[in-house]
């Protein structure tokens, strides 16, 4: 009878979302040291999304684990770095820190504001998709939305688990599938680093701190860093660029976008393209 | 009890088997031969007896299960024929969905997690490790498939706007399991294809090491 039940469970894993793979390991080639923080962020992405997911941070992980040319001070930056960025704050990943809060005694009252492209791109792809398509349509993508995450009262803990609970649907979201190119194009660029600029990987891998929280200053944050990658970052890696010293310079940009202040990056990659005769 | 009523019990009870025995098919092409024969059966059942939704119903199921079937044979005929040929990849080509890219997109960064194959339609696309251009009718990723880790060993990026087709492994595998005689021929192609990059691979040391083909000495 059980396996009759388990094999129905299956079936409908797709659609109830169910994750029952095992937790993984921490990979072999992380140094001593680093090994209790990579187990916490690996018992953080489970909690966030499911043992797949923290999967996925272990593979990834791994990648820069085995190489001889990443040593503990980055590759603990990357393991840093990266399980922030997989627990992103979209509207269900707040309502479980919310709750989380309220299980530690903790419970708070707070405002977070999103656009309403967020709020739907956090719907499963098949329901999300043309809703975004029709927002795009009306001009509603970027309209600011305000939503009220209260771990006090009992119906403000009932809505948080309702919320907290869309998890299971998260990875089938519009949100999941770009986070997820995110952080491989991110990968990607410490990867070239490595291979092409090794000087200039430690201030790519901080580029990743550009992107954070919700709403206005993660959309700012997101265009200052595609701006980065795409007008200075991926040029000089691609040798059509000549810069001297493109770890300063990407450093330089991190530190503007992270003060607020994207005009002054903009004005920086253009400088530096400038300078580099690669026009503006 | 007169003679059409005891025909349309024996008829019945003769169809019956025939649904019983769709029912126990495990695999997709001998359920929709019985599914056929099922509907042949019960639409001759229905026009005597004049069961009109009966056959309204197995009407419309007839042409169904007749096209799924020719679907699932040509499939498995153009992938036997593919064995025997060029060993191309283009039976897969009604199974895939269209996107297109513009320049500048990557399709897949090197040592992603390999989920989904894709064939270049038009554009430009270059592996950026390795610089090599890929042409028009290039079948990408089919070989991570099969492979133990599932990761990408180079980055794909486009290079100029243009259309692919991409179908996921588990569209594939779902082919796998529905048909065997698919999935054997499936594997001997993946093989082929396998064994064939290695002929390449051989070809170009020995042109390096020996500097060209032909003075490649003969092994044993």
């Amino acid at each position: 009878m059980n396996s009759i039940a388990e094999s129905f469970r299956f079936l409908f894993s797709d659609l109830t979302g169910e994750d029952n793979g095992p937790l993984p390991a921490v990979p072999d080639g992380v140094p001593e040291a680093l090994r209790p923080a990579v187990a916490g962020a690996i018992a953080e992405l489970n909690a966030y999304q499911g043992p797949s997911y923290a999967q996925l941070y272990a593979h990834r992980l791994n990648r820069f684990a085995r190489r001889r040319d990443v040593d503990a001070e980055l590759l603990g930056l990357i393991a840093r770095q990266m399980a922030r960025r997989m627990c992103y704050d979209d509207p269900i990943g707040i309502a479980q820190r919310h709750l989380a809060a309220v299980r530690c005694g903790a419970a708070s009252e707070a405002r977070h504001r999103f656009r309403l492209e967020e709020l739907v791109g956090a719907l499963p792809g098949k329901l999300g998709r043309p809703l975004l398509l029709g927002c795009a349509q009306v001009g509603w993508l970027h309209l600011p939305i305000s939503l009220r995450f209260n771990g006090c009262g009992l119906w403000g803990r009932q809505r948080l688990r309702l919320q907290a609970g869309l998890r299971r649907w998260r990875r089938f979201s519009e949100r999941y599938a770009s986070e997820r190119a995110w952080v491989e194009r991110w990968l990607h660029m410490i990867d070239r680093s490595l291979t092409k600029a090794p000087a200039a990987a430690m201030a790519i891998t901080e580029t990743a701190t550009m992107v954070d929280g919700s709403g206005e200053t993660y959309w700012r944050g997101l265009a200052d860093w595609h701006l980065l990658i795409d007008g200075v970052v991926k040029p000089v890696l691609d040798g059509a660029m000549p810069l001297a010293d493109l770890a300063g310079a990407v450093a330089e940009i991190t530190a503007l976008s992270r003060e607020g202040s994207s005009e002054r990056v903009a004005e920086t990659v253009g400088r530096l393209r400038k300078e580099a005769g690669h026009g503006t | 009890m007169d003679v059409s009523h005891l025909a349309q019990t024996f008829g019945s009870l003769f169809v019956s088997i025939f649904v019983v025995a769709t029912y126990t098919m495990k695999t997709m092409i001998p359920l929709r031969v019985f599914g056929i024969l099922t509907n042949v059966l019960l639409i001759a059942i229905a026009i005597p007896t004049h069961h009109y939704p009966t056959l309204v119903l197995h009407g419309i199921l007839l042409p169904l299960n007749v096209y799924r079937l020719h679907e699932m044979l040509q499939l498995v005929r153009d992938v036997k024929k593919s064995v025997n040929s060029d060993l191309s990849m283009d039976w897969l080509k009604p199974f895939m969905t269209r996107r297109s890219c513009r320049a500048g997109d990557v399709l897949f960064y090197k040592d992603e997690p390999a989920e989904e194959m894709f064939y270049i339609v038009s554009g430009r696309y270059r592996l950026v490790e390795s610089g090599i251009e890929l042409p028009v009718g290039a079948l990408v990723g089919e070989l991570g498939m099969l492979s133990p880790t599932h990761e990408r060993t180079q980055t794909l990026e486009c290079i100029e706007p243009g259309d692919v087709l991409s179908v996921t492994y588990t569209q594939v595998e779902e082919l796998f399991v529905q048909n065997p005689e698919f999935g054997f021929y499936f594997l001997k192609l993946a093989s082929a294809r396998l064994f064939e990059n290695i002929g390449k691979l051989e070809d170009k040391l020995a042109e390096q090491v020996y500097g060209g083909v032909g003075a490649r000495p003969a092994t044993a």
